[in-house]
């Protein structure tokens, strides 16, 4: 089949596939938007300890660095969901003007040590790079701040705009039927499970010709998310009264797991290729989902009014592997 | 006693010295901190120094030009270079130079305490290794 070919098939027959793709793709960037902020968090904390040299070069970079990745976020979540990318540019834009006052000020030499001062005399909390370190951890994150003035509650308020919309097939989630009929009416049922399969990359160009099954995707994520509920739709997803209850979009090392049940939300987001510093497991659940019963330890947790975010980062190959199975086995046994 | 080692350390940033200074102290180096590339160079021409720590991005004078000016005046002396964000370009210009080691902003004091470690035994004024301990010099 020629590329043209492909392409008329593609937007004539299927763009509903592709946009889920496209869309869970994205998911995926703004993830690792997310968490390298939170990379950038920790490292700043880890100077503050006062055990590093460092100068306001370094402090400087950081800010502009925590800006430039929120740009990025702010940009994957204005893809994801547009009408609130507006909002989410004005927000963004209070958080630039933040951090260039923050430069600003430091570099007004308010704060600074007063010439003549012994060394020997000087306190770390006094050293200017350390009051201007301080000072961008409480934008990060300060917990004695206003209430939505740090760049933590952006990132939370952003998580949601995104997380309410859903990116299954770009639909808002309370549409789960119209969900469902994309699904169905694409041939992605797994012959051997209730749960739809999409391959990330396969299906958003060429759509599938021939029925699938779970055996037929080299996928490590979904193999050991799995592993331990056997083959057979008796010990698997199951179908329920509203028909198949689960998504799965794969790819080899990748895997973006929903639920199309009409109640309830639940989305989880894994990395597993083996190298520890990018994978991850992320979860998404209304509160109702139990997610304490589901989570393994290890697990970062947070509650908040829209529902139960966890995330487990910087884990190995084994412990992803573990923590899918056990996931695996709690969520569909 | 062993003679204490001499160093020159340069950096236009006051927190670098200020910082850096205690923690060289206590392997029994005697330390001299500039912020300003030409008064250090003044000092260079007076004093052979065992041992140059110098930044290498600084208004008046990089540090290329710091590690040009003490290799013509004292050669026997090391220098060590602090590199800070994206000068890669600077750094390898430096390594042709003869530069003895780099360290990147930012870096705890016991880095810098092992480089210098090593740079006193190609002296052959070696420093007690059981001083090299990671203390953090938070105060």
């Amino acid at each position: 089949m020629s590329i043209l070919e492909k392409l008329k098939k593609i937007s004539h027959k299927e763009p509903g596939i592709r946009q889920f793709c496209i869309q869970t793709i994205r998911f995926k960037k703004f993830l690792e938007n997310a968490r390298a902020l939170l990379d950038l968090f920790n490292d700043g904390r880890e100077k503050a300890l006062g055990e590093y040299i460092f100068d306001r070069h370094y402090v400087v970079s950081l800010i502009d660095r925590v800006i430039e990745r929120l740009g990025m976020m702010v940009y994957d979540a204005s893809v994801l969901v547009p009408k609130n990318g507006e909002t989410l540019y004005a927000m963004y834009d209070k958080h630039k003007l933040a951090a260039s006052n923050l430069i600003n000020f430091s570099a007004s030499g308010n704060g600074g040590v007063k010439s003549g001062s012994d060394a020997s005399e000087i306190s770390l909390s006094a050293e200017p790079e350390y009051q201007l370190l301080s000072d961008v951890l409480r934008w990060f994150d300060g917990k004695e701040v206003p209430a939505d003035t740090t760049v933590m509650d952006f990132v939370k308020q952003t998580f949601f705009y995104v997380i309410q919309f859903d990116a299954i097939g770009g639909f808002e989630s309370s549409d789960s039927m119209q969900n469902r009929n994309l699904f169905e009416n694409s041939d992605v049922l797994s012959s051997d499970m209730g749960i739809y399969l999409v391959d990330l990359w396969k299906d958003a160009l060429e759509l599938p010709e021939a029925s699938r099954s779970v055996r037929d995707f080299n996928s490590v994520p979904l193999r050991h998310l799995l592993m331990d509920v056997g083959g057979r739709e008796a010990t698997g997803p199951k179908k329920d009264s509203n028909g198949i209850p689960w998504v799965a979009a794969v790819s080899e090392y990748q895997l973006s797991l929903s639920t199309l049940k009409p109640d309830c939300r639940f989305r989880l987001e894994t990395l597993a290729s083996g190298y520890e510093q990018s994978d991850f497991i992320f979860i998404f659940a209304d509160k109702s989902a139990g997610l304490d019963s589901i989570l393994p330890a290890g697990f970062h947790v947070e509650s908040t009014d829209y529902g139960q975010l966890a995330w487990n980062l910087d884990v190995s190959a084994k412990t992803i592997e573990d923590s899918l199975m056990i996931i695996g086995r709690k969520l569909f046994n | 006693m062993t003679k204490p080692l001499e160093v020159l350390l340069l950096d236009d940033e006051p927190i670098v010295g200020r910082r850096l200074k205690p923690a060289l102290d206590k392997i029994g180096c005697r330390v001299e901190v500039f912020q300003s590339p030409t008064e250090a160079a003044a000092r260079i021409d007076e004093k052979e120094f065992d041992i140059v720590v110098t930044d290498i991005r600084m208004e008046e004078m990089d540090g290329i030009q710091v590690l040009e000016h003490v290799q013509k005046t004292w050669p026997r002396t090391k220098v060590i270079m602090i590199t800070g964000y994206a000068k890669v370009d600077l750094a390898r210009e430096a390594m042709g130079k003869g530069v003895f080691d780099f360290i990147a902003k930012p870096f705890k004091p016991a880095d810098l305490r092992r480089i210098i470690f090593r740079a006193a035994e190609a002296l052959g004024s070696p420093i007690d290794s059981s001083l090299l301990n990671d203390e953090p010099v938070a105060q």
